[in-house]
């Protein structure tokens, strides 16, 4: 990378500009504008005198979404000033080239290689310590009902599929004349319209977003339902997940992650505050204001989660429930608590948030999921 | 060189000014990085920031055509690139019925240019000079249409498959912009450079209502901006973006109101539809709400 033409910029400040794309990848960046060739192309053009400008440019050339983009300055505060406000900064010197090339979390699991990572995240160096505390994730990767799970949630998905919403399509049997295509083609026989082209309804999904309760009370269920939500978005592309216990954390990103210990390194992070208290009229609420708007549509489907043991206000989960069915298409709650044998939903979470939901299902396990399946289908039509 | 870049910065945001967009030195610089490398500038953010209007003043600056592609769902490749204009061809065909000509040349003849419709994307790569492309909104448009995006961002060129492939005749500037309702592609973001629009704050807003609404009193000007400052921090479904800034300074200048203050709140609470657009948010300004905004402006 370095071989390219580079005359106005000298060895070091060439070295120090590529380890940069590197450095922010292994802070968790997706790769945005590319490495080394378009930053030396980006700094030769924009010159390296006036900090401002390059910070700019470069923003505009490696950020890819809206939470890189505000993380950056301290990024480039952190890799290009003079260290002084960064812990050991001498590591970073030393990490120079490694960084340019593989990022350092390669060799997973490796207590070495974690340590290391931490040395490159200025933010999450404190948080060490709570990290290790909270809730071990390498369950997520278990092969042992793995792969149970990514059978169902195939099928889950194929059957999906058949859920038809409105959309049409052009097929060879339909309901309506597609009048374009008829004359299309009639052009092959001069103009007399001999073949019929024909309309049909498309079958587009759903979009399902999960609401996953991942506080105490839901612990031994939890895990289970991170797989799901994992198997699950292997399997379809338009599902967002998202956990909560007193407040809502996105982790569609982090499931998605192809490189499964990267997946759990980056849901340790999010574990700040797992398994505490259950907030879920609040965390609802959160949702609707932060997330909504975004991505719950007509046709979205919103699968909660939850024991429906609620330590907040019943009217605001009910509040923000009847706000939330307002936008979506469906809401489905899953009760682990349901399988339970003589278990009545009496709990006052659950009798606020009754009378907003599509249905409500048992979903202790592999088993009670099977058997609710059609019905969730059917809920989802 | 660096202080040439910074200067070049500086003129370029006077000139957005005088064409009446105030823009951050950040935007500036991937305007100016984009022009530099020829790769699109993928913009974010929530809706109403002006995204769109940056397409728009890019081609007047550039004195060059906008062409713009409103993306929705169920978008396809005929409605963005081109479509044949069956009519025209049909009618063709019966007017050649009777020429000596033979098949494979009247085949060629209908499948010619000349009946070919261009849409968006396909104007926007045979253009003489190179245009503005804006693709608005691409996260309404499906995943599949992202694909067909990708193809010509890359190659800049279309095939046709009666014709052949339409290579580019001069590169576009691009433009997307995005409100994020579905998560884009890494493949589409690595391709762009990328810029993350906020709502302006105070000292941003009150530039643009002076350069939109020059006839506005200074005074009116700051409370204005002040009050839907104060709007945004609340808790709202839809806040307000500079559209409707704009939009409710007219309507304050319409109902002869020149200053904000709490003995007007009723008059406010007239002019408040321009401002607030859902019932639930209607719901959360009764006129205490609004005479404490206007109190504190």
């Amino acid at each position: 990378m370095l071989a390219l033409n580079t005359p106005t910029l000298d060895a070091r400040a060439a070295a120090r500009l590529t380890g940069f794309p590197g450095f922010l990848r292994a802070n968790g960046f997706a790769g945005g504008g590319g490495d080394a060739v378009p930053v030396l192309q980006t700094a030769q053009r924009v010159g390296l005198l006036d900090s401002h400008v390059l910070r700019w440019s470069l923003q505009a050339l490696l950020c890819g979404r809206a939470d890189e983009w505000r993380r950056f300055d301290e990024l480039f505060d952190a890799w290009f000033l003079p260290a002084n406000r960064w812990q050991r900064p001498e590591r970073r010197e030393a990490d120079d080239g490694a960084l340019s090339g593989d990022q350092p979390s390669g060799a997973a699991g490796d207590a070495e290689a974690a340590a290391d990572d931490d040395e490159v995240r200025p933010r999450q160096a404190a948080s060490r310590q709570e990290v290790l505390s909270s809730t071990d994730f390498r369950a997520l990767t278990e092969r042992e009902h793995a792969l149970d799970i990514e059978a169902l949630m195939r099928r889950f998905a194929r059957q999906l599929k058949h859920v038809r919403l409105r959309r049409e399509v052009r097929a060879r049997h339909g309901r309506r004349l597609d009048l374009p295509g008829t004359i299309r083609r009639s052009v092959a026989s001069g103009g007399t319209p001999l073949h019929l082209a024909w309309k049909d309804r498309r079958q587009v999904r759903p979009r399902l977003v999960l609401l996953i309760d991942v506080s105490r009370s839901m612990a031994q269920y939890s895990f289970f339902y991170l797989r799901l939500a994992r198997a699950l978005s292997a399997e379809l592309s338009d599902v967002y997940s998202f956990l909560f216990h007193t407040r809502v954390t996105a982790v569609s990103q982090a499931l998605h992650d192809p490189d499964p210990w990267r997946a759990q390194e980056r849901l340790h992070l999010i574990a700040q505050g797992w398994a505490g208290g259950t907030r879920i009229g609040e965390s609802i609420a959160q949702f609707n204001r932060e997330h909504a708007a975004r991505i719950v549509h007509s046709r979205t489907a919103i699968l909660v989660m939850s024991d429906g043991y609620d330590t907040g206000e019943p009217a605001q989960l009910s509040e923000s429930l009847r706000q939330l069915r307002r936008r979506a298409r469906r809401i489905v709650w899953l009760n682990p608590l349901c399988n339970r044998p003589g278990y009545t939903p009496i709990s006052q979470g659950m009798q606020a948030a009754i009378p907003h939901l599509d249905l409500l299902a048992p979903g202790a396990d592999l088993a009670s999921i099977r058997a609710v399946l059609p019905s969730l289908i059917e809920a989802l039509r | 060189m660096s202080s040439g870049r910074a200067q070049e910065l500086a003129a370029w945001q006077r000139d957005l000014a005088r064409v009446g967009y105030i823009a951050e030195p950040s935007l500036v610089a991937a305007l100016l990085l984009m022009q530099d490398l020829g790769r699109p500038l993928l913009l974010e953010g929530d809706a109403g920031v002006g995204k769109t209007e940056v397409a728009k003043v890019l081609a007047t600056l550039r004195h060059t055509r906008l062409i713009r592609l409103q993306c929705y769902e169920g978008l396809d490749a005929h409605a963005a690139m081109y479509e044949w204009n069956y009519q025209r061809q049909l009618l063709a065909i019966k007017l050649l019925e009777h020429d000596e000509r033979g098949i494979a040349q009247k085949e060629q003849d209908i499948f010619s240019e000349r009946y070919l419709l261009k849409r968006p994307l396909l104007e926007a790569i045979s253009c003489d000079r190179p245009p503005v492309l804006l693709i608005d909104e691409v996260d309404r448009a499906d995943e599949a249409f992202e694909a067909y995006l990708l193809e010509l961002l890359s190659d800049f060129q279309l095939s046709i498959p009666e014709l052949g492939t339409v290579h580019a005749t001069s590169r576009p500037l691009v433009v997307i912009t995005s409100n994020g309702t579905r998560e884009l592609s890494d493949a589409l973001r690595r391709r762009c450079l990328y810029q993350y629009i906020d709502y302006p704050d105070y000292e941003k807003e009150l530039a643009i209502v002076r350069c939109k609404a020059p006839t506005v009193a200074a005074e009116l000007a700051q409370q204005i901006v002040a009050f839907v400052q104060g709007v945004r921090r609340m808790e709202l479904q839809k806040k307000p973006g500079i559209a409707e800034t704009l939009d409710w300074t007219a309507a304050l200048l319409r109902l002869g109101i020149s200053v904000i203050d709490i003995d007007g709140a009723e008059r406010i609470m007239q002019s408040l539809s321009a401002l607030i657009k859902t019932r639930d948010d209607r719901a959360a300004f009764p006129r205490e709400a609004v005479a404490r905004l206007a109190a504190a402006c």
